[in-house]
């Protein structure tokens, strides 16, 4: 049992949060607010992959650093804490991850050197319109030529699909789900720009025969859902990182605030209520951190870890709600001030809230397996 | 960062399992039953001792303390399984008065008191509650003055548990009235419960739990009962209640009756359609919410756990813990009790009727004592706030 970082995991840590805090400055996040510019800040990604982090966990033979899983979370950690504007989660976690797992030999030589280096983009679909479960996609594929497939569907929420020169798709063959990459060459497939809260780029993408080659089959009928699920189950984790980094910013934005701002000539943080309620975001902030690690940590060594995935979930979205109200309240106007920060903040929150299975849903989902008998206590 | 238990840690919990199904017999369990859960009793003593003997108490100990040299985190799993076995174990002796002993006490204290500690032999009640002196703890008026070579002890505390049958209490006096501030002059003794001076009477609470208002009478004693430094008792205090926190919110019990409700409802039928009650959705939701909530407590608590053995235990943590575990119980037990419906207010006395013996009723009626005692929960949340959000406190 050990909660400390190593010497990797602190490097990681420490070199993401300085270069992070130091590049997404409240001005330059001012410039994507309502989709005025594209939320993707290409300087940025380039100077993340020069100092590496873009392949924290890519193989040193594919030009990364080599690390793992964990090291990838606390990235995301931290472009949680600055919210950064850059597909870290769904280039780094849902498709280079499984692709690095699950791609042929070929095909990660020819892609992941260009993830680590910054030039190549992934992104992965993991929502179809009216159904968030990624590994059971009611998308269609047909076999064609000797192991060709064209692909017939929607999925939605796809981010930064345009932006990426591949998307991560599963699709429901007659056999079972396979997982393959989709390139966007060809007019069978409509990129139709989202407009959602976080200005982040999302995209529908309408299939209609879509072609796919089959040495972009990561996961063949018989293991695709199977591979779907240990997307999502990262993802999540991811997700809960990023949402422990956006939390503990918030929270902590919050403090300085309440501790600068004086009324009937006190700092208001001095009232019991006010330092109660932030007391609170801390024990929430800090239930979410130890959930989402112990999730992250099962994940890094492949251990089985459905329960405690969908156990950091739950935090994940109960605290961002929590949090974030608390935020917005304490600050009082200016908690909700454009001119102040915090606001996007809560926006973040809420999308990671939602994304991949709500509290509600997950709680579902846990309730079942408890009455299955696979969810005692040890 | 590794968030799992290592090989030997899994097996000296399998280890400790086998243990304690031996240890607590049918005869042991029914005594325990009968003193709600404080022990005191001649097998509960009994079993005390054998833990001694068998090394147990201080497993996490260092060697020169008498410990068997392994870590708080492996002490903390022997706790939580004791916890979990049902067996009332004193841990405010043995995980709180004993380490501060061993690490502040003088020789008599560490060479004499903290080996019985070890053995089971010796119990430490804690008196530091007055009839005016609760949450503002440095308020107290029990007195210690010195005449010639010895000290004498006046005044009277309210709620020492447990000192009815402890061999000594952990003391907190005023030794000088002038201090500048007043936590400031209070001091820690160890006092004999079998002094002549000293008397108890019962005080009964909610829960069926017996706590004292205890009396102190002209107490005479020597240098030596004096722990630390003269004056210098508040920080034994809040040392003492730091890791008390610890103890005040282990999981064992709670995973233990997580685990048996779950099995009570897949086996129990519904009166609604005569489906089993686990197929309800309500109830599903319900146990999801108690597992979800228990697993933040079980890191919470781990990372202190592993904290201590670096050395490292943060106050907001440790205060963290209490509060969030402390509200987080209160709240288990309502959704637990809801799975089991009605029958859950049916005591353990009607025996053939109540289910998994009572211990819901008897949990909601004590549940709320740790949410203000071991240092309320304002009071956790105010530190809280102040050590770990760095946010300023008002005046007091
Ligand atoms: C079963 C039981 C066992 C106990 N065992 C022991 C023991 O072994 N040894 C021992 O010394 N004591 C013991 N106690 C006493 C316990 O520690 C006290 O009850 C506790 O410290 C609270 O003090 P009080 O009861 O006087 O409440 P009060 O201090 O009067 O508090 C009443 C309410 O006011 C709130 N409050 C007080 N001050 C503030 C503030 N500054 N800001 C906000 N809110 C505030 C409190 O949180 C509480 O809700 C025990 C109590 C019980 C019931």
């Amino acid at each position: 049992m050990e909660f400390g970082f190593n010497e990797a995991q602190n490097e990681v840590r420490e070199l993401s949060r300085k270069m992070l805090t130091e590049l997404v400055t409240a001005e330059n996040l001012s410039r994507f607010d309502e989709y005025s510019e594209e939320r993707f800040d290409r300087d940025l990604w380039a100077q993340l992959a020069t100092a590496g982090l873009l392949g924290v966990a890519i193989d040193e033979k594919w030009g990364g650093m080599g690390f793992g899983f964990t090291e990838l979370a606390l990235l995301l950690e931290e472009a949680g804490r600055t919210i950064a504007p850059a597909p870290l989660l769904s280039c780094l976690v849902s498709s280079a991850l499984p692709l690095q797992e699950f791609g042929s030999q070929a095909l990660c030589e020819r892609l992941l050197p260009g993830v680590a280096s910054g030039e190549l983009i992934l992104t992965a679909a993991l929502m179809e319109p009216g159904n968030e479960n990624p590994a059971a996609p009611s998308t269609r594929a047909e076999p064609t030529g000797d192991a060709d497939y064209r692909l017939f569907g929607s999925v939605t929420c796809v981010p930064f699909a345009t932006q990426a020169d591949y998307v991560l798709v599963a699709a429901q063959t007659t056999g079972g789900v396979i997982v393959c990459l989709v390139g966007k060459e060809s007019d069978a497939c409509i990129c139709s720009p989202l407009r959602v809260s976080t200005y982040e780029p999302q995209y529908r993408m309408d299939m209609d025969g879509v072609f796919v080659p089959a040495d972009r089959i990561l996961a063949g009928p018989s293991e695709g859902a199977r591979v779907m699920q240990w997307i999502a189950q990262r993802t999540i984790a991811a997700t809960c990182a990023h949402q422990t980094g956006v939390v503990d910013q918030s929270m902590r934005m919050t403090a300085s605030y309440t501790s600068e701002r004086q009324q009937f000539g006190v700092p208001v943080a001095t009232f019991q209520a006010v330092g109660h309620r932030a007391a609170n975001c801390f024990i929430d902030v800090e239930c979410l951190r130890l959930t989402t690690y112990q999730a992250v940590s099962l994940l890094s060594s492949d251990s089985e870890a459905s329960i405690e995935v969908a156990i950091a979930k739950i935090w994940a979205g109960d605290v961002g709600h929590r949090v974030s109200y608390a935020s917005q309240h304490m600050h009082g106007g200016m908690g909700i001030d454009r001119d102040y920060p915090l606001w996007r903040y809560c926006l973040w929150a809420r999308q990671n809230e939602l994304m991949l299975g709500s509290s509600s849903s997950m709680l579902a989902e846990l309730g079942e397996r408890i009455a299955a008998g696979e969810a005692f206590c040890a | 960062m590794k968030v799992e238990f290592t090989k030997p840690q899994l097996a000296l919990r399998t280890e400790l399992r086998e243990y304690f199904d031996q240890l607590m017999t049918p005869e042991l369990r029914q005594e325990c039953a009968a003193a709600v859960g404080e022990g005191g009793g001649p097998l509960w003593r009994e079993a005390l001792r054998r833990l001694g003997r068998d090394g147990w108490i201080g497993l996490g100990w260092p060697v020169e303390q008498g410990g068997r040299g392994l870590t708080p985190i492996e002490q903390f799993i022997f706790v939580e399984e004791i916890m979990r076995a049902g067996y009332p174990f004193p841990f405010l002796t043995t995980e709180s008065v004993g380490p501060q002993l061993a690490e502040h006490g003088n020789e008599w204290q560490r060479d004499e008191l903290v080996p019985r500690i070890l053995a089971g032999d010796l119990l430490v009640s804690i008196g530091y509650s007055e009839p005016g002196a609760g949450t503002d703890l440095a308020a107290l008026k029990t007195t210690a003055t010195r005449e010639g070579d010895e000290w004498v002890i006046n005044g009277q505390k309210m709620w020492t548990s447990l000192a009815h049958f402890c061999d000594y209490t952990w003391l907190a006096v005023r030794t000088d009235p002038n201090a500048a501030k007043k936590h400031k002059g209070i001091s820690i003794f160890l006092v004999p419960n079998s002094d002549p001076g000293w008397s108890a009477t019962p005080v009964h609470t909610l829960g069926g739990v017996r706590t004292n208002a205890t009396y102190y009478d002209n107490i005479r004693l020597s240098e030596k009962h004096l722990v630390g430094e003269l004056n210098q008792g508040w920080k034994l205090i809040t040392g003492q209640l730091n890791r008390e926190r610890l103890s005040l919110v282990n999981v064992g019990p709670t995973s233990q009756l997580f685990n048996e409700v779950t099995r009570w409802a897949q086996q129990s039928t519904c009166d609604r359609d005569g489906t089993t009650l686990i197929e309800q959705p309500w109830v599903r939701m319900n146990l999801a919410k108690v597992r979800t909530g228990l697993e933040a407590l079980k890191l919470l608590c781990y990372k202190q756990a592993w904290a201590m053995t670096e050395g490292s235990l943060d106050m907001a943590d440790a205060s963290a813990a209490k509060v969030y575990g402390s509200e987080y119980f209160i709240e288990a037990y309502r959704l637990l009790g809801e799975v089991i419906g009605q029958a859950s207010t049916i005591n353990s006395l009607s025996a053939k009727d109540s289910v998994l013996n009572g211990r819901i009723e008897s949990l909601f009626r004590t549940a709320s004592i740790i949410t203000f005692g071991g240092g309320t929960n304002e009071i956790q949340r105010d530190i809280i706030a102040a050590a770990g959000l760095w946010m300023p406190r008002a005046a007091r």
